[in-house]
């Protein structure tokens, strides 16, 4: 597999959100333009100079692509659609990145846009029974496995509502987040109980959205007169699938690691360089597995990580400083270009009053549905 | 008699209600997998017709389980219980259990047996895992 470290250096340029949200009358095609516009907006360019674009989306239909772009003009451009369920825009990205880092475009813009679609899985097609009914439901194995670790580790419910609060209080000072509202350790444990100890204010909700990135290589940043110092350059961009289960941990976090391991392996950095990470917490439990698969805790030790602030704004390395896909949002399509857009913004110094001190590297990680799972790195020169 | 509402994964063992498993014997790689398919072996991709069906004892340990309190699947009636159980040596599935999560601790041996559910305004006989001193 060729690294990227051997290919042309690809830089994000500019990035852009249409806000995550509830269900609503709001059409696909405002919020990706939204999305779009904002990000040639922060790139400083205009649409033509787009050569190609990859659309993200799970549950808008076929073709999304094209009839959003025609709304900014019919240049042209190569459009694909990628469809890879909860990191569909995170492929998207990748499709964009590999392009220009293989020389094939200059500029090409990756956007996840999504509507809560029909949820139609391909797993249900596949005339395959399980014994249980929710074993393809992937909140029931974080459930069960924080059970498991509640016994092994003292993983307690405390801990799992200490990363909701944290995310979900995160997500109150960022105007793009889905949740808009601080919560407590005790608000998290007093909601709805869903299943074992995790509650309704553990998991990510379901909406709408999109988020979009436009990378670009060092010929065209020269030629576009993209100010200097505000490209971030994506250092690694690695997607696996997962192995069957080996011992009790869920494959999609033995999966996770190993991405994680490719990652930077392809970057040329290690876990300790890491200055702040969006992963993929569609449940709390998940963050602290990432945190310790992911080498920015011990194994096992994930919730003392948390617990000493190491994975807070200021911390060793922040965690979902966007609010995550708990308090930010999950709606599919736009929530892996939603963490680039949190990483450049952090990379680049603007992020407010969530900003990592010092930021200078960050990874963005998600699983899809399946599961695949895929990490970036980005990287200010 | 009423049918049972998963036979492609298990059927009675002609005890009362228990159930035997029916797993996959693949001849190419010798490995045994749950569930049997129609598309061949997962563990080392041989067609279908080198796999043989193999029942055996619904006999499984049981390694973790929760109380589900909200209904995440059409088939199921909150609190229920589901666990992760080790069916076979190595091999680890999800089951649901029957009654409430008070009869249950990590480590006892469980059995498979049918229990009546109404699907689609028919009864059918589902898998229902249960402490094995009870039956
Ligand atoms: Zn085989």
């Amino acid at each position: 597999m060729a690294n990227l470290s051997d290919m042309r250096p690809v830089y994000v340029i500019g990035v852009g959100m249409h806000p995550y949200q509830f269900a609503s009358d709001t059409l696909y095609i405002d919020m990706g333009l939204t999305a779009v516009r904002g990000a040639l907006e922060d790139a400083g360019i205009a649409f033509p100079e787009v050569e190609s674009a990859y659309i993200g989306c799970t549950g808008i239909g076929m073709a999304a692509g094209r009839i959003m772009f025609n709304h900014l003009g019919s240049t042209g451009l190569a459009c694909t659609q990628v469809e890879n369920a909860s990191a569909s825009g995170s492929s998207a990205f990748q499709m964009a990145v590999l392009e220009v880092a293989a020389g094939r475009r200059d500029v090409s813009l990756a956007v996840g846009v999504d509507k809560t679609g029909d949820q139609l899985r391909a797993v249900q097609k596949e005339k395959v029974s399980r014994l249980s009914d929710t074993a393809t439901i992937p909140l029931v194995k974080y459930a069960l496995m924080a059970e498991h670790l509640k016994k092994e580790k003292g993983l307690s419910a405390e801990d799992l509502a200490m990363v909701a609060a944290k995310n979900h209080t995160n997500a109150s000072k960022n105007p793009n987040a889905q949740f808009r509202k601080p919560r407590t350790v005790e608000q998290v444990l007093a909601s709805t109980l869903v299943a074992g100890t995790t509650t309704s204010l553990m998991c990510c909700p379901r909406g709408e959205g999109a988020a979009a990135a436009i990378v670009a290589s060092e010929d065209a940043i020269r030629r576009l007169g993209i100010l200097g110092g505000k490209p971030i350059r994506v250092t690694a961009s690695v997607l696996q699938s997962e192995t069957p289960q080996v011992g009790r941990e869920i494959p999609s976090v033995t999966l996770a690691q190993r991405v994680a391991e490719m990652a930077y392996d392809e970057a040329g950095i290690k876990a300790t360089d890491l200055d702040c990470v969006e992963l993929h917490d569609a449940f709390a439990i998940e963050e602290i597995l990432y945190t310790e698969t992911f080498g920015l805790a011990p194994k096992g030790a994930g919730q003392h990580f948390l617990r000493d602030g190491g994975s807070a704004i200021g911390g060793r390395c922040c965690v979902n400083s966007s609010g995550g896909l708990i308090g930010q949002g999950h709606p599919l399509g736009p929530t892996g270009l939603g963490q680039v857009h949190e990483l450049t913004r952090q990379l680049r110094g603007e992020n407010g009053e969530r900003q990592q001190p010092g930021a200078r590297i960050g990874m963005a990680h998600m699983i899809g549905l399946g599961s695949i799972s895929i990490a970036h790195i980005l990287t200010k020169d | 008699m009423t049918a049972l509402e998963k036979p492609d994964l298990y059927e009675l063992d002609g005890t009362g209600p228990g159930l035997k498993l029916i797993f996959g014997r693949c001849a190419a790689c010798e490995e045994l997998h749950f569930p049997r398919t129609g598309y061949g072996c997962p563990r080392c991709g041989a067609r279908p017709e080198n796999v043989t069906a193999e029942a055996r004892a619904g006999q499984a340990t049981l390694l973790t389980f929760i109380t589900l309190h909200a209904k995440l699947a059409p088939g199921i009636t909150p609190p229920c219980v589901v666990g992760e159980a080790e069916i076979a040596p190595g091999m680890i599935e999800e089951v649901m259990l029957s009654g409430g999560a008070e009869q249950y601790r990590d480590g006892m041996a469980i059995v498979a047996r049918a229990e009546e559910v109404e699907r689609d305004g028919e009864t059918r006989l589902a898998c229902r895992f249960a402490p094995k001193e009870e039956v």
